[in-house]
This record gives structure tokens, C-alpha cells and sequence, in this order.
């Protein structure tokens, strides 16, 4: 009896200094956000209780909340499709014994290291309609092309999302590869000796044991696609009317530019219950087996 | 070898944070003290010395730590701290700081709706006492003090006064028989010829809208006239009226004939400078500090001139200001050593050797521009003859001014007609008056 | 042969598609470099966006250390970044250790838990930080600089790193209680060395996200002296209008230790569980 008590403690031990930190730096905002999100504020003034009215509110008579939360569920789709799939794809290539395999690694990383800033402005650039890139090479291969990226309503959420891409691929890249590296090679070589081929191989095998990359891949991008911020902020900032605004955006102009603070926490508390019904499952779902 | 690592690493660790917490505690001791301005800080009493924190952008900072130094080693009673931020940066940092209590003593900030925020929720001291005392009106001019209060109450010490025109290309209009306009016809005339000879006749750039405002404001001043739309900046006449469609409609037009750059919706109105430059635009509304802004681009400022866009009445301008604002709370020993500082910041010396990082001419009473801005005397003139009005997206709450930007896309991008635009604009007046 | 020329060919088909692949994405790296050797003269002489000026602007660069103050920035990243993210990390492995090891009530619970910071948007959190912070005076330290990110670091790093702890088959927590392991020495001798992949990755990812943060540091840290490189490569924007080739210089020189970092850790992803799954 006493043995089993003294393991238990000394377990607990081991959650301790993550638990502290854990509850001050974050737990305690969350709660200061609900409890905000329930007032009408605008910082500074008086408080005053309106309960449930600004997600109501929100839903209901928000047209521009609609659509950042839109945008969003776009942006979540195009992530997991497109970056999740190249990043993977670039992983099982560089994943590949060949030479020059550490300098691609690092060159398709390197994105991710350039300060937000930066990444607007090259792209800014790049989309430019006149003297940008994109334009200058169309003229070049002949096509009358004077497309204007960022500034079409139709377009330009698709622009902002292939400059985010360039910049993000990089960080499932390194996950996948992490995680390649725990696929045995035994365990493959056996595959292979009892008949498998190069894509059996691939999606029967070495996809499964990298359910937990899978997980941690997914959930991180699932949260950055509902987080996103810099790259549309510094792009677009959210237009041109409201093509590109995202719920992050949005929820930075409510608080800090017209100091609804309450209907800005608002959005923030929906933003984490939204990714909280899509992860929360999905990582217990995963993590029940065992 | 990798625990040991860990092991070695985690002592370090700890013992720099000891190290650390200790150090920096007391390192950066007189800021984090003097920070909460909400709070007596102890430090007056005790040294005798009176330390104050001022929140500034960081532009000016080449000038301002020259200025404080040499400031804190002459006034052995006073200590200055400054800290600095981007244009952004400071409006998130003064709003945090508002919510939670740590505003520092004084701190830059603009006019309009952006410095109302924290008069009208009490953050501010209220100068008008001390302004009467020291006689402010002497000093400062009435249109910058006007600025700076709100409701009566003044709120700041104004510390620039700009006004704008619109900047041209005297060479490019030269080239194509072009004078400055008298009329806003012959203004449309001018634009029609640039764009014949493959000249943009606008730079301008609409991400945040604010740039694109500087235009479609003047189209309002136009087709409503002076007191209409003095009356639908107090939202004491709605927006859903001929003269705001007439006013779209005209910049839908401008839009559709090419008037502006193309997809000038999303670019960044910092660079719409690099097309007046090289000459692909001939126009650039703009304030008089960009008569610097060409100089220090190593730019020709005799291809430049200005004019006030001819509109209605006396073709008023656009002006705004910006000013430094003080805590509420400060004691009057605190109150006091910021506004020696000020003083001192502003006096002739300091603007004369650091003239690049001011707004000149300042708003005082007398004040001139270094010769070398040929501009700028007639900029300043335009804002005494013609008259001024308060620039839209400070006279707007933000809310509003984001509601009027989004339907300057809208209508650029064919997503709204005139008519629905207006509404628009009066939507969000509404939905802003019954919050 | 035909399995040797398959290999031939397959390799040759991974090289050519790499090398488009790196083209493309070159070009905006490409621009940041261009941008950085030019002078505002060279941007309003009308030059194009990939011609690279006749006099390469080194004074940008220059211009970034002394009236940027890009050397004091990077050397207090430094500080924050090679403090954080070792104990960061060490934290979330502790954490991440007991939720998948030890004998705790309801892990998955508390790993969930864990989660939900990873999902809080830092805007939310800057008043609330904002007041505390100026009540216990942590205000413009470092210390509550590293509090805060370390907070922000656990859920990402405790779901990579149980994540990794998971995929470690329990036979060799046997093997190693057997011989006589209690549970810090199977933490530190048997575990960690085998989650290095992981860490590594962690510690890029954790550096990275810290030497880059902004928002947190623009609202915890005024005093100039102190600030890190986000903030500081903000000074490089006017007021009304920016220098880029002296803000893409800035932008350069603060990545070179980022890269180093990565490059020294990046091996890890070589090593592999070869040898420890053997033994």
C-alpha cells in the first residue's frame, strides 16, 4: 500500500513544473476571455453584462464574422489538402538516400525561418500586378496576363494561401521526416521480402506507423489554419472587402482597432471551441488505442 | 552522453535564472518602477528625483536619444525613459496598457477618433487648466489646439499639424501642356490627357483604405459642399444621400478608366511614392512631409509642386494632428517634469539640429520649414486660405472608417454600385450609434 | 539490369523534380537577397524587381548593426531563445514522460488538456498577462518573457513529444526496469536518447517560433535595450514609407542563426531508431 502511494506521488512530480506554468500562462487567460466575452467592454470604461448577446450576435447579425468563418473552413480544407500532401510528398523524397539531400532539406525549410514581415513584403512584390513576377514571367512566355493577385475578391484568398504555403511547408516537412525516421527499416525490408511494392509499401506500412506524426501533423496544422494571421494581416489586411478576412484578423480589428473587447473575446472563445470539436476527438480517437 | 547534456544544461540553466531573476529584476528597475503611472511610484519622494516614462515611435528614435540624454544630464531633478514602438505596435501597447492600468506617463498618439478613446474613458489628463495657466494659445496654433480637444477638454500637447494637397509632377505636366487645375472639370480634363499618354494620373494604393479616403473624401467635399459634409462627418446627416452616390459614382468612374494604378486596392500606400519617382503617376495626395520623404529618397523636389484640389467653396483641405498625451494619473511633480521635457524637445535648438524628425512646420505659433522644403509654404498656406476639415478617418470611429474602406473596394471592384455603397456606409453609422 | 536502371531512372526523376521544385521556390528568396543589395536610389531609378543594382548598397547591411541596433536585438534572442527552449523542452518532456509511462489517472485527459493552449489565440491572452504581470513586477524582465513562451511551448511540445514517447515500444521499459532502472533513470538513459529525433525537431521548431515572436515581446519588453528581433526589425518601417533594401538586409542577417541552429540539428533526423530499436 505504501509502495503504490509513494509511485503515484512521485509520478505526479514529473507533471508538475509543465502543470504550474501551464495553468498560469494559459488557463488563467482562458478563463479571463470567457468571463470578458460576456460583457460589453471597450477596455478601459465599464464593464457591462450582456451573457450570451455577442455570440449571438455574431452568428446572427455579423455578415463580416460569416465570412471570416468561412474563409477559415476554406483555409483549414486547402491546408490539409495541399500543404499537408506536399509537405508529406517533400518528406518521403528527402526522406531518400541521395547526395545534396541535406542542402534541399534546408532549402525547403528555409521559408519558414523569414520574419512574417518579410514574407508580405516578397510577396507583395511578387503579385504586384505591373512589375511583379508572376506577370513579368506570363509576358514573357507571351500570355497577356495583367491578373491583379491580390486585389481580385475572387482570387485573392488563393494568392494570400500560396504565399502562406511557401512559408509553412516547411514545418510538416520536418515533422514527416522526424517521423519517417521512426519507421524501422526492418520492418520495411520484411515488408518488402514478403512481396509488397513501392506504393503497398507506402500506404499499407509506413503511413500506419506514422500515426502519431499523422496526429501531431494534423492538429498543428488544423490549429495554424484557424490561427493564421501574419501572412493575410500583412497581405491584405483582411480585403479587399472582406475577401480575405479571417476570424484572427477579425477578431484583432473588433478588440484593438474599435475596442469591442468583449465581441473580440467572443470570437477568440469560438475560435478555440470550433478547434476543439474538430481535435479533441480526433486526437482521443487516436490515442484511445493503445 | 545526451542526459549528461541535459543534466549540465538544466543546472545552467537554473543558475541563470537565479542570476537572471535577481539581475534583471532590479536591471531594469527604473522602467518597470516609474511603468505603472496608475500607482505612486516612490521614486519622487525618495532620490528626489522625478522619473518619468514616455511612449514614442520609434522614427524618431535617432534624435530622441540625443535629445534625452543630453536633457537627463542637464536636469539632474528629472529622469526621461523612452520607449519605442512602430506605427502599429504603439497602438496595441497603449490599448493593452489602458486595459490593464500600466499606460506610462506620456505618450504619442494621433487625433481624432484615435486620441478620443482615452479622453473620453478618462486615461488623459485634462490640460485645459494648465494650457490656460501657461498660455497655450500664445504658443500653439487655434487649428492644432482644436485639434487636440475633445469636448471641451483639451487633451494634448500638439505636436504636429499636417495638411494635405495634392502633390504633382510639375515636368510630366509641362510635357503635356498641362496647368494646374481651377476647376474640377479641368482636373478630369488632366487626368484624361495623362492617361492618353500612358501616364497613371493618380498613385494611390487601398490597403486599410486610408489613401483611397484622401480622394473619395475630396469627391464628397465636391458634390455635397462644405456644410453637408462637415454635417456627415458628425453623422448628423446620413450617408445615404445623392451626394455621397454622385461621390461614388465618379470614383467608380475613375476606377473603370484607369485613373488609378492597377490593383491599387491591396497595395501599400508607403510605396505609392516609388510610382510618383519613376514617373508612371503624375499625382500623389499627400501631407507636406513629403517634401522630406522625396529629399531623403535622394529625389529631384523642383520636379515637384502642389495644389488644393479644387472642389466646392473655397476648396478646403484635409488636416490632422497629432499630439502627446498624458496620464491621468500622473502627480503634478510627474505632470510637471513631462512637460519640461516636451519643451524641451520641441525647443528651437533641438528642431534645428534634428530638423528630419519633425513634422514641420510645428504647430506653433511662428514656426517655419527649413528653406530647402519649397513646398511645404504652400501647403500651409492652402490650409489658412482654403480652409480645413478634419481628415475622414479621424473624424470616424474606426468602425466606420473600416465600413467606408470596404466599400471603397467594393465599388472598385464592381462588388457594390454607388447606390449600395452609400447605404452601406449609412449601415455602419447606424450599427455604430446603437452599440 | 533492369532493377539498375529502374534506380537510375528513379533517381534522375527525384533529382529533376527537387530542382523545379527548388526554382520555384527560390524566387522569393531570391527577391529578399536582390532587394537587400539595393539603395533607395536604386528603387526609384525604376530599376526591376530581379536586376541587381550596379553598386551592390552595403551599407544597408551596415546600416542595419549601427542605427538598427540588429547586433543588440540578436544578442538578446539569443538570451530568451537559448534559455526557453532547452527548458522548454525539458519541461514538456517530464510532462510528456509521465502521460505516456507512468502510472497517472485520467492521461488522456490531461494530455487533451494540455491541448487546448496550442489552441489560444495570443491576442487573448495580452491583457490578462499584461495585469498580472504589472502586479508582480515582471513587467520588462526577461524571466516573464520566458514564462510566457514557455506556457505557450507546452501543449506543441508536449504533443510531439508523447507523441514520439508513445511510438516507443514497452518492451524496453521492461527490459530497463528489469535491470534495475527507477523512473528518472529511464527517463534520462532510456527514453531521451531515443526520442532524439524528436527533440531535435522540437528544438528547431521551438527555437525558431521564439527567435520569431512578436507580439508577446512588443507588449512584455519596452525598454529598447531589451528587445529581441521582431521588434526591433520593426524599427526598420517609416512612418510613411520603408527602406526595403535596409529592412530585407535586417531581414537576412536575423535569419543566420536560426539556420545555424537548424543545420547543427538536423543530423538527428539522420540517426534514426536503428540503434535503439536493435538494443
Amino acid at each position: 500500500m505504501k509502495k503504490r502511494v509513494k509511485t503515484n506521488i512521485g509520478s505526479y512530480i514529473f507533471l508538475m513544473p509543465a502543470l504550474i506554468i501551464y495553468l498560469s500562462v494559459i488557463v488563467f487567460p482562458v478563463f479571463y476571455s470567457l468571463y470578458i466575452s460576456l460583457f460589453k467592454w471597450n477596455g478601459i470604461g465599464d464593464m457591462e453584462l450582456v451573457g450570451l448577446n455577442n455570440y449571438i450576435n455574431l452568428f446572427v447579425s455579423d455578415p463580416i464574422f460569416i465570412t471570416a468563418l468561412k474563409n477559415n473552413i476554406i483555409w483549414i480544407v486547402l491546408t490539409l489538402v495541399v500543404t499537408m500532401t506536399i509537405a508529406l510528398a517533400l518528406a518521403v523524397m528527402l526522406n531518400k538516400q541521395f547526395k545534396g539531400r541535406t542542402f534541399f532539406r534546408g532549402f525547403f525549410y528555409f521559408p519558414c525561418v523569414i520574419a512574417p514581415i518579410a514574407v508580405s513584403i516578397i510577396w507583395r512584390w511578387i503579385y504586384n500586378p505591373s512589375v511583379g513576377f508572376i506577370n513579368e514571367f506570363a509576358s514573357l512566355l507571351g500570355l497577356d496576363f495583367s491578373q491583379s493577385w491580390l486585389s481580385d475578391p475572387k482570387v485573392s484568398i488563393y494568392a494570400v494561401f500560396v504565399a502562406a504555403l511557401w512559408q509553412a511547408v516547411g514545418q510538416p516537412m520536418i515533422l514527416f521526416l522526424a517521423g519517417l525516421q521512426g519507421v524501422s527499416t526492418e520492418v520495411l525490408e520484411a515488408a518488402v521480402i514478403d512481396g509488397a511494392n513501392g506504393r503497398k509499401k507506402f500506404f499499407k506500412i509506413t503511413i500506419p506507423l506514422m500515426k502519431e506524426t499523422f496526429v501531431i501533423v494534423i492538429a498543428t496544422l488544423i490549429v495554424a489554419a484557424m490561427k493564421v494571421f501574419d501572412v493575410v494581416q500583412g497581405l491584405t489586411g483582411g480585403g479587399p472587402n472582406n475577401a480575405t478576412q479571417m476570424l484572427s484578423t477579425y477578431m484583432y480589428s473588433q478588440t484593438f482597432t474599435y475596442n469591442n473587447v468583449g465581441i473580440g473575446t467572443a470570437i477568440s472563445c469560438i475560435m478555440v471551441i470550433i478547434m476543439m470539436l474538430v481535435i479533441v476527438p480526433y486526437v482521443s480517437f487516436t490515442a484511445k488505442d493503445d | 552522453m545526451k542526459s549528461k547534456k541535459i543534466i549540465s544544461l538544466l543546472l545552467a540553466s537554473l543558475m541563470l535564472l537565479s542570476v537572471i531573476i535577481t539581475g534583471c529584476g532590479n536591471g531594469g528597475s527604473e522602467t518597470t518602477e516609474s511603468k505603472s503611472g496608475t500607482e505612486t511610484t516612490g521614486t519622487s519622494g525618495g532620490s528626489g528625483k522625478t522619473s518619468v516614462t514616455f511612449w514614442t515611435l520609434s522614427t524618431r528614435q535617432e534624435a530622441l536619444d540625443e535629445i534625452a540624454e543630453s536633457f537627463n544630464a542637464a536636469n539632474d531633478d528629472v529622469e526621461v525613459t523612452i520607449s519605442y514602438y512602430d506605427t502599429d505596435g504603439i497602438k496595441d501597447a497603449c490599448k493593452v496598457a489602458a486595459s490593464s492600468g500600466t499606460l506610462p506617463n506620456m505618450w504619442f498618439n494621433w487625433g481624432g477618433s484615435l486620441g478620443r478613446f482615452y479622453v473620453d474613458n478618462g486615461a488623459t489628463y485634462d490640460l485645459t487648466a494648465y494650457a490656460k495657466e501657461n498660455g497655450w494659445s500664445d504658443i500653439f496654433t487655434s487649428g492644432s489646439l482644436s485639434l487636440c480637444t475633445f469636448d471641451d477638454q483639451l487633451a494634448g500637447y500638439p505636436t504636429s499639424y499636417s495638411v494635405l494637397n495634392v502633390y504633382y509632377r510639375k515636368d510630366i505636366f509641362e510635357q503635356y501642356g498641362l496647368e494646374v487645375p481651377t476647376t474640377f472639370e479641368e482636373f478630369e480634363e488632366i487626368c484624361a490627357t495623362l492617361k492618353e499618354n500612358g501616364v497613371t494620373p493618380i498613385s494611390t494604393a487601398g490597403l486599410n483604405g486610408w489613401h483611397v479616403m484622401r480622394f473619395v473624401e475630396l469627391l464628397v467635399e465636391y458634390y455635397a459642399g462644405e456644410e453637408t459634409h462637415d454635417a456627415l462627418s458628425t453623422f448628423d446627416e446620413s450617408w445615404d444621400n445623392e451626394y455621397v452616390i454622385q461621390a461614388l459614382t465618379k470614383y467608380k468612374e475613375f476606377c473603370e478608366k484607369g485613373y488609378f494604378p492597377d490593383g491599387f486596392v491591396t497595395a501599400n500606400p508607403d510605396d505609392t511614392r516609388l510610382a510618383m519617382m519613376t514617373g508612371e503617376c503624375a499625382m500623389d495626395i499627400q501631407g507636406q512631409w513629403y517634401d522630406g520623404q522625396i529629399l531623403s529618397d535622394g529625389g529631384d523636389l523642383s520636379l515637384f509642386g502642389t495644389f488644393a484640389l479644387p472642389t466646392s467653396g473655397t476648396s478646403r483641405v484635409s488636416a490632422f494632428a497629432e499630439m502627446t498625451q498624458f496620464n491621468a494619473n500622473n502627480s503634478a511633480e510627474e505632470l510637471e517634469a513631462c512637460m519640461r521635457f516636451m519643451d524641451y524637445y520641441y525647443n528651437d535648438e533641438n528642431v534645428e539640429q534634428y530638423a528630419d524628425f519633425y513634422n514641420l512646420p510645428l504647430p506653433k505659433i511662428g514656426s517655419e520649414a527649413p528653406e530647402k522644403y519649397i513646398n511645404i509654404p504652400t501647403i500651409m498656406e492652402t490650409a489658412e486660405t482654403n480652409g480645413t476639415f478634419t481628415i475622414t478617418d479621424q473624424a470616424f470611429p474606426s468602425e466606420v472608417a473600416d465600413g467606408l474602406f470596404n466599400v471603397q473596394d467594393a465599388v472598385a471592384n464592381g462588388e457594390m454600385t454607388p447606390e449600395e455603397g452609400a447605404a452601406a456606409i449609412q449601415a455602419a453609422v447606424e450599427a455604430y450609434q446603437s452599440k | 539490369m533492369q532493377g539498375k536502371q529502374k534506380k537510375i531512372f528513379n533517381k534522375t526523376a527525384l533529382y529533376v523534380i527537387l530542382a523545379l521544385l527548388a526554382l520555384v521556390w527560390i524566387v522569393p528568396v531570391f527577391t529578399l537577397v536582390v532587394t537587400a543589395l539595393k539603395s533607395k536610389q536604386d528603387f526609384y531609378s525604376g530599376i526591376g524587381l530581379f536586376q541587381l543594382p550596379e553598386n551592390i548598397a552595403w551599407g544597408n547591411f551596415i546600416n542595419a548593426f549601427t542605427k538598427g541596433r540588429l547586433f543588440t536585438y540578436m544578442k538578446n534572442d539569443l538570451i530568451v531563445s537559448g534559455f526557453k527552449v532547452p527548458l522548454g523542452i525539458l519541461v514538456e518532456a517530464l510532462a510528456a514522460y509521465a502521460l505516456t509511462r507512468l502510472n497517472i489517472k485520467h492521461k488522456t485527459g490531461i494530455f487533451i488538456f494540455f491541448l487546448i493552449g496550442m489552441m489560444l489565440p495570443m491576442q487573448a491572452a495580452l491583457v490578462p498577462i499584461n495585469i498580472i504581470y504589472s502586479k508582480l513586477n515582471l513587467l520588462n524582465t526577461y524571466f516573464g518573457l520566458f514564462y510566457v513562451y514557455i506556457g505557450f511551448g507546452i501543449s506543441f511540445g508536449i504533443l510531439i513529444l508523447r507523441g514520439f514517447m508513445k511510438g516507443i515500444p514497452k518492451d524496453i521499459d521492461e527490459a530497463a526496469y528489469l535491470d534495475g532502472c527507477n523512473k528518472w533513470q529511464m527517463f534520462l538513459h532510456v527514453i531521451l536518447p531515443i526520442v532524439k529525433p524528436a527533440i531535435a525537431t522540437l528544438f528547431i521548431t521551438d527555437f525558431l517560433s521564439t527567435w520569431n515572436e512578436y507580439l508577446l515581446a512588443s507588449v512584455i519588453i519596452n525598454d529598447n535595450a531589451m528587445k529581441t528581433v521582431p521588434v526591433g526589425l520593426m524599427t526598420f518601417v517609416g512612418e510613411h514609407g520603408t527602406d526595403y533594401g535596409y529592412l530585407c538586409a535586417g531581414v537576412l542577417i536575423a535569419i543566420i542563426p536560426v539556420m545555424i541552429v537548424y543545420l547543427f540539428f538536423q543530423r538527428y533526423f539522420v540517426e534514426g531508431m536503428a540503434g535503439a530499436v536493435k538494443s
